[in-house]
């Protein structure tokens, strides 16, 4: 009797693993409620910092969910089919990221209720409702990207045979909403770094190249998380199976565009020490020298940039499994910090308005218990989400069998073939 | 084949215009004050602030927060300490500086911070979400997001007036309206805002020394435009284009001289 009863609560590790994540979703709830019903005085934000943790987790999520649409183009959009599982695991990664994205800023907002206000009452000169509407679009076309995957799942056949017919057919307009995606993409990854560039108030956000950094970046990090989450489940799970050869390739890729990266950033940043522009160069100083500086120099460049440059660029370093995968870990910190800089460097530093005294002011933030727990559980929400997908939906699979859906029919649309 | 094509390719064509007249029809529905033109007014309001006769003696922010039922941790209008001069302490009070160029007005994702006909950059607190975007891109640091419910009673009415807007709900972002409600109900009644105390932004009102001027720009009898007239005029961070409505007059070292000085 005793020995049945230590059999039947023994955890297995996937279980404890399930379990451990419950724990800080449901931790997460409770202090979202708390929130909800008490309001954002509980944060560490304040009028001077009114963006903290929470739009970083927004702005991350985002970004590394750019590896869906990057991928669904290689496949669907420059014929190179071969990459169709990791697409496969990047639109669902994406599916997930989005809507933690959204889940978070439905805290954020002060008037949650009032989320669908941005589809009702435009403004068109708002980089932030321009984002508002393709976050939405760009969701329903992931949402219809990942359809099929839940088509081909055995258990859902099983039960509804016809529903799942029907959305494993979706995957037939597979290249339409490759170029949805492409377009809503290419608009809000860029817009987002837009948000903070159009800020003529805040002079270290106020330049050019905000919008290209935060495409390159998330076209680096987003397909590193793809390959970083296919990796890792292939290690934990027999139900993951990965092809290294498709790993090795978007690596290989991943390298370059970290490159192309670096160089853009490089030339960002000097550009900006050429004059001295009050509030830009204090800025620049509490970045390179102050309180940001590890995060910039270690976190950023040299963990975030430069060592995952080399190791991914290298044939002979990216063949060790466990230096490629540390790269691409390496490179999904290194987005995060890069956010999280962006954000506070720009709040922390904020200018007097008096006349002939243009003097920047100080300010410092640091999240509230509040704020970490809540996001610590939308991050659980995600994990789950994704463990869940690699457990039943058979999400990471780079086996031959599942290629064979892709090339069975010719795509046609209107009629008359255009790919 | 070709008949599954295009029937297909006919209800797409349908799907397509129901969802673009279910856009079209969301479009119309909002139809507000939002759809006034700014410039359809006779009207441009605009207030100067002589920094010379500011003693900081704070009453333009506590009439302010009675009249519009402000919460006690919340300011519209802000007083700055500026330094002294000739041994006087000078100050400077910063209201809404209603851009004519609002940072705000173009960042608000749902256009609930809007320029009113008359120029006044007005919130539509129905409207707003919270998202706190317009606070992040004003330069001048007047927008005040509702952090907490104030429910209590304002400590400063009725000593200092009497509530004439609604109070905001939690979570929305509040500020400086240049007392809309006071010119509208004083042109309402034939008065003239600037002259009539009753049709004057109750800071105006309020202040002892008579630092606050109030008054239409189009109207070239206007107080407002005589002080600009004959005053050296500042206005805040003019850099950076915003083009605000709201002047300051300089302080001086000594009157007679005129020299200027921050």
């Amino acid at each position: 009797m005793n020995a049945t009863t230590t059999k039947r609560f023994q955890l297995t590790p996937f279980q404890t693993w399930l379990g451990i994540l419950a724990l800080f979703m449901v931790a997460g709830v409770v202090a979202g409620v708390l929130i909800f019903f008490n309001g954002l005085y509980l944060t560490n934000l304040n009028d001077l910092v009114p963006w903290g943790l929470w739009i970083t987790v927004d702005l991350s999520a985002i970004a590394l969910s750019a590896g869906a649409f990057l991928l669904s183009a290689a496949v669907y959009l420059l014929g190179l089919k071969q990459y169709q599982p990791l697409a496969r695991t990047a639109v669902f990664i994406g599916l997930i990221g989005y809507s933690m994205a959204m889940l978070m800023l439905l805290l954020d907002i002060g008037r949650p209720d009032r989320f669908w206000h941005a589809m009702v009452f435009w403004n068109l000169h708002s980089p932030l409702w321009e984002v508002t509407m393709c976050v939405i679009l760009y969701f329903s076309v992931l949402v219809m990207e990942v359809a099929p995957i839940f088509g081909q799942a055995e258990w859902f056949q099983k039960r509804w045979p016809g529903l799942s017919h029907k959305l494993e057919k979706v995957h037939h307009i597979a290249p339409v909403l490759a170029i949805a995606g492409l377009g809503l993409s290419m608009l809000h990854q860029s817009s987002l770094g837009a948000t903070y560039g159009i800020m003529k108030a805040r002079p270290i956000w106020y330049r050019p190249g905000m919008a290209v950094l935060f495409i390159v970046s998330a076209m680096a990090a987003g397909p590193a998380l793809t390959l970083l989450a296919s990796s890792l489940s292939a290690r934990f799970t027999r139900r993951a199976v990965v092809n290294d050869k498709l790993i090795d390739g978007i690596s290989y890729f991943i390298g370059w565009v970290l490159a192309a990266y670096l160089y853009l950033r490089f030339w960002d940043m000097l550009a900006m020490s050429y004059t001295v522009e009050p509030g830009r160069t204090e800025g620049l100083r509490v970045l390179t020298r102050g309180q940001l500086a590890f995060n910039f120099w270690i976190g950023e460049m040299l963990l975030g940039v430069v060592v995952p440059m080399i190791i991914l660029l290298s044939g002979r370093l990216r063949r060790y499994p466990i230096l490629r995968t540390t790269a691409l870990f390496l490179v999904v910190g290194g987005l995060v910090a890069y956010r999280w800089d962006t954000n506070i460097v720009g709040l922390t530093v904020t200018m007097t308005s008096l006349p002939s005294q243009l003097a920047p002011l100080y300010t410092t933030y640091t999240p509230s218990l509040i704020e970490w727990v809540t996001a610590l559980g939308v991050i659980a929400y995600g994990l789950m989400a994704f463990t869940l997908g690699v457990r039943y939906l058979n999400v990471v699979d780079h086996r031959e069998s599942l290629e064979a859906v892709v090339t069975e029919k010719p795509f046609s649309f209107f009629g008359s073939s255009v790919f | 084949m070709s008949t599954t094509n295009s029937l297909g390719r006919r209800n797409f064509i349908k799907l397509a215009l129901v969802g673009s007249a279910a856009v079209i029809g969301a479009q119309a529905l909002p139809k507000n004050h939002h759809s006034e033109a700014e410039g359809d007014s006779p009207h441009r309001w605009g207030m100067v602030i002589d920094l010379e006769k500011c003693i900081g003696c704070n009453y333009c922010t506590l009439a302010c927060k009675a009249h519009n039922d402000i919460a006690p941790d919340v300011a519209w209008n802000k007083l700055f300490e500026t330094g002294e001069i000739n041994g006087k302490m000078h100050y400077m009070p910063v209201p809404c500086q209603q851009c004519e160029h609002a940072p705000c007005v173009d960042a608000c994702p749902v256009k609930a911070t809007y320029h009113r006909a008359d120029g006044i950059v007005m919130m539509d607190y129905d409207r707003c979400i919270g998202c706190r975007y317009c606070e992040v891109a004003c330069p001048y640091g007047v927008r005040s997001f509702n952090w907490k419910e104030f429910d209590g009673e304002n400590p400063l009415v009725p000593m200092w007036g009497t509530p004439e807007v609604e109070r905001r709900p939690r979570g929305v972002v509040e500020k400086c309206s240049l007392c809309y409600q006071r010119i509208d109900r004083g042109l309402a009644q034939g008065l003239t805002p600037g002259v009539d105390e009753e049709a004057t932004p109750a800071c105006v009102v309020a202040c002892p020394t008579g630092a606050r001027v109030f008054g239409d720009l189009n109207d070239p009898e206007s107080p407002v435009n005589k002080l600009l007239e004959e005053n050296h005029i500042t206005r805040l961070r003019e850099d950076l284009g915003t083009e605000p409505r709201v002047y300051y007059i300089h302080a001086h070292f000594d009157k007679k001289s005129e020299e200027v000085c921050g």
